[in-house]
């Protein structure tokens, strides 16, 4: 269900914050949504549960997810307020880093690089 | 908050007159799953010997579950469970016989959980262990520790010799045993992809000292990876504050700090008139440039 990096310098619980949120924001995940449980999203990636746990509650804090005594937690009816194109947008922002950073080193030029995402961009809708 | 499991103050351990561990202090709560790195003779299984009460430490000390830990009673060290890096099997005997040995020690002797490991870890029952090989010796050690459902489950680089399938399930255990967040465990570990997956606390041991004790987010938050790009050449002495280490090309250079703050960032970007930017670091990243 969420793709999950282990080795890699983004902690875990940020990994799965940042894809959550996104996909709350856009609509992949809809109001009334369950997610797994802690325990579940665990073993499915051998992950640490205290990990889950911690993105979970960052959500929850968020008004993204709601929880709900002894259920799955599920996304909240209004979820936050991170609707608006601006908001998802800031969700972008770790990742359009990366993607300078490897483009600066490339020695490559902003317009090389979005003609690179608009390719790729491109083929993955293929 | 609940009482730590393991409470180490200012712990130091010299064999002969050689400084093996060097005032460590540290804490283990409930729930709590740690990877231990380090060197080979950084002090891994020095430190967890002492917290398993097998050696008297030479000055501080160290209490596990309220008691000191080398004058641990009985009642404590039934909650305690451990896989040694040699295994301490017995050749002679067979799987069932060995099993049989270590259940008559606890009264707890989870039979179920242990009959679903000899099957899913494909453990043939009525082998010798002197016939077994090594992988599957690790997995009957590992699977003896278990049984007791021990409270506190400490393993010396445990799955060295595991097949990726066996590592997987191993693995599992360990995220069963942590879901309720009432039991701990302590894992050395060379693999540190699996300590990437499972850890939520990291000990770095670093010449004899404890270098990072802590939350393991909170590790990669504070070691970072930053380039830098001048628009002339950067001085070859680049002095960046809390540098782990710098390497300058001409206008690029790159250095790898601790305690990395946006306000760092922004001392360094004023130091040196360069333009900033902040790589993450994975935590094979970061052991190797504390050890560079």
């Amino acid at each position: 269900m969420f793709i999950l990096k282990p080795h890699s310098g983004v902690p875990i619980y940020k990994q799965l914050f940042e894809q959550i949120s996104r996909m709350v924001a856009g609509g992949q995940l809809s109001p009334g949504t369950s997610l797994p449980s802690i325990r579940e999203l665990a073993l499915q990636h051998a992950i640490n549960p205290m990990t889950v746990s911690k993105a979970y509650s960052m959500l929850e804090a968020e008004g993204i997810l709601e929880r709900h005594r002894g259920k799955p937690m599920t996304v909240a009816a209004r979820p936050g307020a991170s609707a608006t194109p601006a908001a998802r947008i800031q969700q972008l922002e770790s990742h359009l880093d990366n993607l300078i950073l490897a483009g600066r080193q490339l020695e490559l030029d902003v317009d090389e690089v979005i003609a690179a995402l608009r390719t790729q961009w491109e083929k993955d809708n293929d | 908050m609940t009482e730590p499991f393991v409470v180490a103050q200012n712990l130091c351990k010299s064999f002969d007159d050689k400084l093996v561990l060097d005032d460590v202090s540290l804490e283990l709560a409930p729930g709590d799953v740690v990877g231990v790195l380090g060197k080979n003779g950084a002090g891994k299984t020095t430190l967890l010997e002492l917290i398993l009460g097998f050696t008297p430490a030479t000055s501080g000390e160290v209490k596990v579950f309220g008691h000191d830990s080398y004058r641990l009673p009985g009642t404590a060290k039934a909650r305690i469970g451990f896989v040694p890096q040699q295994d301490e099997l017995i050749s002679q005997l067979t799987v069932t016989d060995q099993l049989r040995v270590s259940r008559s020690f606890y009264p707890d002797w989870d039979e179920l959980l242990i009959n679903h490991l000899l099957v899913d870890w494909e453990i043939e029952v009525t082998q010798r262990i002197s016939k077994m090989s090594v992988g599957q010796r690790q997995k009957l050690s590992i699977l003896q520790a278990l049984g007791h459902r021990p409270d506190l489950l400490m393993l010396d680089e445990p799955v060295a010799s595991l097949d990726p399938l066996a590592r997987r399930s191993f693995l599992e255990q360990i995220i069963e045993m942590s879901a309720a967040g009432d039991r701990t465990v302590v894992l050395s570990s060379h693999i540190v992809s699996d300590i990437e997956r499972l850890a939520n606390k990291i000990w770095i041991l670093k010449e004899n000292r404890l270098y990072w004790g802590g939350d393991f987010d909170a590790l990669k938050e504070s070691i970072v990876r930053l380039h830098l790009r001048g628009r002339q050449a950067l001085p070859d002495s680049l002095a960046i504050p809390n540098a782990i280490s710098v390497r300058t090309s001409e206008a690029y250079a790159t250095a790898v700090v601790h305690d990395w703050t946006e306000t760092l960032g922004g001392e360094i970007v004023e130091m040196t008139g360069a333009r900033l930017e902040v790589e993450a670091l994975t935590l094979e990243d970061i052991f190797l440039e504390l050890h560079r």
